[in-house]
This record gives structure tokens, sequence and C-alpha cells, in this order.
């Protein structure tokens, strides 16, 4: 979670929380954790999907240059978080098959859709309530089912 | 997180990380693959999942060492860090077509969304509260199976924060 306050200022936007799951420095898996199997339901043939999960413990790093790059300054607090996501409707449908040695090394089948969130913390001494569900948009959003890694190459073999 | 402003944040430290994370056992040659029957166990929850239902979940990141079921991270990463930290950004910083998982080994369900609204923060202390917009959160799931470190096949659900 990302939160900023502007500045009355000069109307800028400062970024004053970056909530993560990962203890500085972030090696390894990103800002990845494991949740509960009925944390997820995916309908992929409506395009929809949702995510849900309580109190997840996180740590606010103020910003994120401070949880890549510094990961004391400010020193991180711990929290936990709580959300609910849904993905909804079909804009549209792609098939990607990405070899590209960079961004690829996967195959799978996606829905362009829409989401929204709403989700509470606590941080410290602050709580954190975010407006309703509805409020909330999403500049992409996609779901779908892939492979990577060995069942990519599976995938490769099963071509050849 | 907001990473669409990640090119601007390039810093030394950014070098230091990426030493941090070259070092990180990542198991980037193919493992063995699996027979039909692995994948099948696998596939219907029957795999060990390392413990008891619902143990160890929410160990933040890494800061557990679960050797018997850690995930793997994906080899690559987003070349607007230099490829230091293992996820892309589909569509914010990365071609839409990247890959949107940050576990390697994985065949299953994945969602990905950057979000944005209005969050009210209280301090619980001053009853103070302000009003501030939350931008481009990403979040993911991602739900199947996967090749643990220990080479084994497991099933699990995640969600990038």
């Amino acid at each position: 979670m990302d939160v900023y306050q502007l500045r009355a200022g000069d109307q800028t936007l400062t970024q004053i929380h970056d909530l993560n799951p990962t203890t500085f420095p972030p090696v390894g898996l990103f800002w990845t954790v494991q949740l509960r199997e009925d944390s997820v339901e995916v309908r992929l043939e409506k395009g929809s999907a949702s995510l849900q999960a309580w109190d997840v413990p996180i740590l606010d790093y103020g910003n994120i240059p401070n949880a890549l790059f510094t990961g004391d300054n400010p020193p991180p607090i711990p929290g936990s978080v709580s959300f609910k996501m849904v993905w909804s409707g079909v804009n549209q449908r792609v098939k990607i098959r990405n070899t590209d040695p960079i961004f690829g090394g996967f195959a799978g089948e996606f829905i362009r859709n829409t989401a929204q969130m709403e989700w509470t913390a606590t941080v410290g001494d602050s709580t954190f309530v975010s407006d309703p569900l509805a409020t909330s948009s999403s500049i992409f959003a996609e779901i779908g089912h892939e492979r990577n890694g060995c069942f990519f190459e599976e995938d490769d073999d099963k071509r050849r | 997180m907001y990473i669409g402003d990640l090119s601007a944040w390039k810093t030394a430290g950014l070098t230091r990380l990426y030493e941090a994370n070259r070092d990180f056992p990542i198991t980037r040659r193919s493992p063995p693959r699996m027979t039909r029957r692995q994948f099948a166990r696998a596939v219907t929850g029957t795999a060990v999942l390392g413990g008891a239902p619902g143990a160890g979940l929410f160990e933040p990141g890494i800061a557990k060492e679960r050797e018997s079921f850690t995930p793997v991270p994906i080899p690559g990463g987003t070349p607007v860090l230099n490829g230091a930290y293992h996820f892309f950004a589909p569509n914010l910083i990365d071609p839409i077509d990247a890959e949107p998982i940050t576990i390697t080994n994985m065949n299953g369900f994945v969602g990905l969304a950057y979000i944005s609204r209005m969050v009210t923060q209280t301090n619980t202390q001053t009853g103070e509260t302000l009003r501030l917009p939350f931008l481009n959160s990403d979040m993911r799931f991602m739900q199947g199976v996967f090749r643990g470190a220990d080479g084994e096949l497991h099933r699990g659900s995640f969600a990038l924060v």
C-alpha cells in the first residue's frame, strides 16, 4: 500500500507510507507473502476474481526508496494490513507466449479488466481505513492462468 | 507500491542490493521434470504444504526460512532496477506482456492490479485524522502448483502486497 500526502504549498504528492510484507533488504521473493488457500477465488470464464486477507504482517518503510535501497531511513514500523480486492469484467482476452529473455519465459491466457480494493491497516499509533471498495479504481488490471519456469519449458517440449 | 517513479529513484544503494540479490540462491538451471503422478498430486492439493493448515501463513517475506516449502523467485527483474529485484510491473514500468508472477516454476492463476483511492489515517493517541490518497498500489495474487526450493511440487496461494 502506498499512501501519499498532498503538500499544500506546491501541490506535490509525497509518499509518507509504504506498507509491504518483506524484511529489508528485499532479496529473493519480492514483497510476496503466503496466504490461506481460500484467500483467492478465480472464475476465469466470467472474468472475475477475489483476493482477501486479514492481519497480514507488514512493515511501513515510509516510502519505496527506503523500502528498496535504505531500509532504515526512517526505521520501518511493524503493523498489519487487511484487504479485499475484486477483479471483474472482460475488456480484452489475450493469449501470451513470451519468450523474451528479460520479460518472458512464460505462457498463459489473460483477461484485462478492472479491479477495486478496500483495506484497513494498523501501524504504530495509526489506523488506516480506506474508502469503500466501490469508490476505488484501477489504471490496469488483469487476471489469468499461466505457466513459467519448468512448466513453460515442458510446454516447449510438447511443441517440438 | 507505486513504482511508476522508480527510474528517478536509482541510487547508489541499488548497486548494494544488486550484489545482495546476486548472492541469493536462485535456481537458474532447469529443475528436474515432474512425473504425471507428481503433478496430479500437487494439483489436487495432496502435496504436503510444509506444516499444519494455517501454519506459517503471513510470515513476512524471506524473514523466515522454510526450505521445504519456499517458492523460488523468478530469475529476472525489471530493467528499470537493473534486474536487481525479482518482479516486473506490466504496463506500468515494463511492457504490458511482461511476467506478472513473482514465483518461478509455477502453473496457476494470477491477478494483478494497480489501485487508487482515498484512505483515512487516524492517530489513536490524539484522534487526529488525515484524508490521504493511495496511488497505484500494486496488488497481486498467485495461486497454483509450484516447484519449491526443495525441488518438490507444492500447492499454494500468495499475494504481492
